[in-house]
Formats: C-alpha cells, structure tokens, sequence
C-alpha cells in the first residue's frame, strides 16, 4: 500500500502524477490513479500539491506489524 | 515492440544531470553567469530528489562570536568527523566560501531559515563542537527552488533517465536518454557538463523487504555514477556504505530532530548507552551511533529505543512539528503505530545500508578538484553524487560554486564538441532492446539477487573472502542483464536502474577490498582490517579499468591537527 487516491475527490488537475518523484502516480479515466503502489516512498510530495485533499497514506503491515 | 520515439537533438552551454538541491542551484549559478542552462531530471524538479517532501534543517556556522561558530572551528570540525574523506581545501571552496550567500538566498526564495519570532533555533548532534542545525521549515523548499530556476531562464526536461555519456577526443561532448513518459531519445550537447544525481539506494535490503522503503531517495539509483564510471570518470569515498537509526518499520528520517532536541538512545532494558561509547554520548557522529546500536542489539541487548519522556511540552511539540517538515508522512505513522505525543519510548533500528557519503561534510562518488571538475575535461559533479558534497548545506553551497565553474569553463571553450552517431545508434538499440524481450526477467527480482549478495557480503561488514566472493556473485549476474525484460517504459526505467545499482555495487565492493583498514565503522568495517591506520587517511580512487574491471589507486589527505 502507499498513497491512497480518492477518486471522488480528485479534479484531475495531474499534479500529484506530474510531481511524483518515483513515478508511480498516473492519470486513468481523468483521475489520477496510484499505478505502482509497491514503489510509494510516503515522501507526501502528492497530499501536500493536492489542493482537493485528495491524497492519505495506508501504511503497510510490515511498517506497522514489526 | 518499442525502440523509442522521436528524436530531439538539444544543445547548451551548461547541461545539468539531475535537478535535486545540487542540480538547482548549480543551474542559478550558471544562468547567473549568461550561460544557456539545461537541467535533465529523471523525475520533476518540483518534487524530485533527496529533499522531495521537505526538510529540516540546514548546517551552518553563524560567526555569532562564539568559539565553536567561526569558519575556522567548523573546519576543524570537519577535519574531525570527516577525517579520511573530506578534501578541506576543496570545502572551503564549495562551503565555506559560499555559505552567507547560500542562506541569503534560500530566504530570498521565500523560504525562511528562522522562527517566527525571526530568531534561529539551532540544535546540536552528530558530532558538532556546538549547535550547527539550524531548525527551519523547508516544506516548499524545492518548490521554490523549481520556480527560481524557471524565473532564471533555465531550460528544463523533465522525466528523462539519461544512459550515457559521450566522449570526443576524451572530453565531454554530451549526453543521451529517453523519457520515460513517451519514449522519445534525447541527444543533448554541451559544453559543460555537471552531474548531480545523489548517491546510489536500493542496494542493500531493507528493515521491511520493501525496497523502496528508504531513509534515501530510492529513485537515486547510481545511474550517473555508473554511467560515469563507464566513461572514465574517476570515483572516490565509494567504499563507505552509509547508515543511520530509523524508526522501527519505517524508514525515514528523524536522526537529527530526536537526538538534537535531546532525545536518549537507550536499549532493551532501559539503558541509555552512548556514553559508553562517544564522549559527546547522543550528540556523537552518526557512525558512531549506528556501530553502538548495532553493537548493543548483537549483545542481546536490543532492541533499540529513542527515549523522549524527558523533554518538555514545548519541546515534544517542537520535534513532532519538524519531524513532519523532514518527512511528511512520519508523525501519522507514529501515531498509527500507538505513540503518544505526550513523550515515548519510541523503537528504532538501524537502517538499510547504501552507497552514500560517511559523514554530513563530505561525498561520496565523482572525484572533484577545488573547481568541482573530474579527470574528463568538461564534466563536472556536484552534491552527493560527488565525493566532496552532501547534505542540504553543501548542496545549496557548493551546487551554486559548480555552477559558476561550470559556465566559467563553458565560456572558455568555444564550440560543441561532436556526437557520434554510431555510439548514439548503438545506445539507442541498448537502451530499449528490455522491451523487445518477452517473458524476461523482471528488474526487481534482478535486484533483489543484487541486495541479497551485497547485504551478505559487505551489508556493512567485511572481509577479504567475503568481498572477493561478494565480487565473483555479482560478476556471474553480469549475463542476466541481458535478460531483462520490460513491457512499459515506466519498467524500462526500472531495468536500468537495477543495471546501475549492481554495477556500483561492484565499485563498493572493488574499493572495500583496496582499503585494508577500517575507517567510519561500521561504514567501512573490515573485519579483518578492524582499526583505522594513518596510511589510509585519504581517498580510494577508482577508475574503470578493461571491460568490467576496476582499478584504483590511494591519494593522502592532509590535515592540520
């Protein structure tokens, strides 16, 4: 897991999938869509350009659980 | 079947690999001086690089009047903490010299270095004879940087993972690559080259399995050092593997704020413990840190916490705040995982290795002179991706000293020296031919061979056999390269990243093995070798020799005291 996207939330602006430095955020079907969840560094780049609060994290068990 | 798009041939004064912090602010110096800038980054100068999310701190001596905070007192800091590494003529250079107009100008960016009562808070660890980390919100910082450098004329391409470096009569004539978006090929010249891509991560494994899970960029993949190594370009301070304490599960950074804002490691039974081990205790170097947590957890005595319960309201407030500025996502995570902001005993671990300076004041990788310039005539390395720089200050300081240099040279030299179509030809088909494979190997299971031999035999510690089977593994993995296969260009990029992660990591392991002491521990620890010798206070330089060998050579470091 790693940045979870609402999709009711997102405009489509393509900031967070311009910006992302790993390359994992995409556009689909005019929102954007977190394509490579498992390569996410939770660095918070998308949250903090998203202007419709669009973006949270979902840590993963093994962050949370060891 | 992709074999890459349209072609764009692009021409520069100044062509800058890399748009992180060094990248950025070497572009300002360059433009600065009426150069015609281009800046190549495998990401989005928005958001790229180390400082991505934000950042928190900046190192500086002020000259407030105290006897710890003059230029002269810093140096003999970094004579201290860097001995063996730090080349003092060259950081007076990129630092010293550059530092009040460094922070003169973050600030003219809009980003502020004080509080909001226009005060600095400075706080002290890693070492430092006195409170060199200047706490302040860096958030927006490369944002700023982005938007400085777009005001400044500079020329920008975005999302293009450059592959090679092109020679004429053994100066630099250029550059390639592609974007990762659409395919298309970039054929670039430039008078000047610089190179500012950070250090190399995802090498080791790391404390989740998840390899992205990085105190570092895991975007910073060596790609630069690799393809510099390729071309000739000498690399020094390659042997160190960097690491520092992270929180259990997560690993980000933090370091500075814990044990600056007066945060105690203490072990499994409750024990605060570095005094044991650095008369400065919790303010000792980082090396220093990680070789007592690791020494304590091997004791049985783990694992390790950072006790904050001592700290006042005002305090705990302050470090959750600049927690969150240096990594955005860390305070919700701590939070997830049941700490009270009220104070904890919050679990820490040592983090993932990687090919990365051994100390705050030095680099590690491209070899540079007091002009920030390598052996090849025209190229030339800033920030961590050479092996004098790193960390936010010297970044800002010495990307901006590259710049000038960089475009000083650019000036000099009259023309654009020729690409060769052949070479660019070659690179093409070499650098789409993953996608022409079906039912390949994936990139990732090829590096995760990669981590498991580097982890095993040198994930810090070593030895002369470990290193030399090290060595023979990751030879033997050299035909899988072929192998690699990738059915998108996202995964493209993925495939060449993991080709230049397994061969730094060979040039790790090639300049381990030529230092017979140890230097840093645990950063280069030689079990074999395990005290630090005056014959070695200098730099393992390494430089490519035959088809896959690496030659090195040693160059003393003189120092004062």
């Amino acid at each position: 897991m790693s940045a979870v996207i609402d999709k009711a939330r997102c405009n489509g602006c393509e900031l967070c999938a311009l910006y992302c430095p790993l390359d994992v955020i995409y556009m689909e079907d005019g929102v954007a869509v977190v394509r490579y969840p498992d390569e996410c560094w939770y660095c918070g780049a998308c949250r903090q350009e998203c202007a419709r609060d669009a973006v949270s994290f979902k840590f993963t068990p093994a962050m949370l659980g060891i | 079947m992709h074999l890459g798009g349209k072609t764009h041939r692009v021409k520069a004064d100044v062509a800058i690999i890399g748009g992180g912090t060094a990248g950025l602010n070497t572009a300002m110096a360059a433009a600065e001086c009426g150069a015609s800038v281009l800046i190549v980054d495998k990401a989005h100068i928005q958001r790229s690089g180390a400082i991505a999310g934000g950042i928190d701190h900046f190192m500086a001596f002020m000259e407030t009047g105290e006897s710890w905070d003059t230029r002269e007192a810093y140096l003999a800091y970094v004579g201290k903490v860097a001995r063996g590494a730090a080349n003092l003529r060259i950081h007076e250079k990129v630092l010293c010299d550059e530092l009040p107009a460094a922070m003169a100008r973050i600030e003219k960016m809009g980003i502020s270095l004080r509080q909001e009562d226009g005060s600095y808070l400075r706080t002290q660890a890693l070492g430092q004879p006195g409170p060199y980390s200047i706490n302040f919100n860096g958030q927006r910082l490369k944002p700023a940087m982005a938007l400085e450098v777009k005001r400044r004329k500079c020329r920008v391409l975005n999302r293009v993972q450059v592959t090679k470096l092109c020679l004429h009569e053994g100066e630099m004539a250029g550059f390639c690559g592609y974007d990762m978006r659409n395919g298309d090929f970039y054929e670039i010249q430039a008078k000047a080259t610089v190179i500012a891509t950070g250090n190399t991560n995802r090498m080791f494994k790391s404390q989740t399995g998840n390899p992205f899970n990085l105190w570092y960029c895991p975007a910073n993949t060596g790609d630069l050092h690799r393809a510099a190594f390729d071309a000739g370009v000498e690399l020094a301070n390659v042997e160190y593997v960097r690491m520092t304490i992270v929180p259990k599960g997560f690993s980000a950074p933090g370091f500075n704020a814990f044990f600056g804002m007066g945060g105690k490691l203490v072990n499994g039974l409750g024990v605060p413990f570095m005094t044991d081990y650095h008369p400065q205790g919790d303010a000792a170097p980082r090396n220093v840190m990680v070789w007592a947590a690791l020494t304590e957890t091997k004791a049985g005595r783990g694992p390790i916490y950072v006790d904050v319960r001592h700290l006042s309201a005002s305090d705990l407030a302050h470090l959750f705040s600049t927690l969150g500025i240096d990594k955005d996502t860390l305070p919700e995570f701590l939070m997830a995982k049941g700490y009270a902001r009220e104070g904890a005993m919050i679990e820490l671990t040592v983090s993932e290795p990687m090919q990365a300076r051994p100390s705050e004041q030095c680099g590690s990788g491209i070899k540079i002179d007091e002009a920030c310039a390598s052996n090849v005539p025209g190229l030339f390395a800033a920030g961590d991706a050479s092996d004098q720089m790193g960390c936010l200050h010297m970044c800002v300081a010495g990307g901006f000293y590259a710049g000038k240099q960089a475009a000083k040279y650019a000036r000099a030299r009259n023309r654009l020296l020729p690409l060769k179509a052949k070479e660019l030809r070659q690179e093409r088909l070499r650098v789409f031919a993953p996608m022409q494979r079906q039912n390949g190997l994936a990139p990732g299971e090829f590096e995760n061979v990669v981590r498991i031999i580097t982890t095993d035999h040198f994930g810090p510690i070593k030895n002369e056999t470990s290193l030399k089977a090290g060595i023979a593994k990751l030879d033997a993995l050299n035909s899988y390269r072929d192998e690699l296969a990738a059915g998108d260009l996202h995964t493209l990029m993925r495939c060449h990243e993991a080709v230049n992660i397994h061969a730094v990591a060979k040039i790790v392991a090639e300049t381990s093995l030529a230092r017979t002491e140890s230097r840093f521990s645990p950063y280069h620890h030689r079990s074999d070798f395990p005290e630090s010798s005056d014959d070695w206070c200098g730099l393992v330089v390494a430089r490519r020799e035959g088809d896959n060998g690496v030659a090195t050579r040693f160059e003393t470091l003189l120092y004062d005291a």
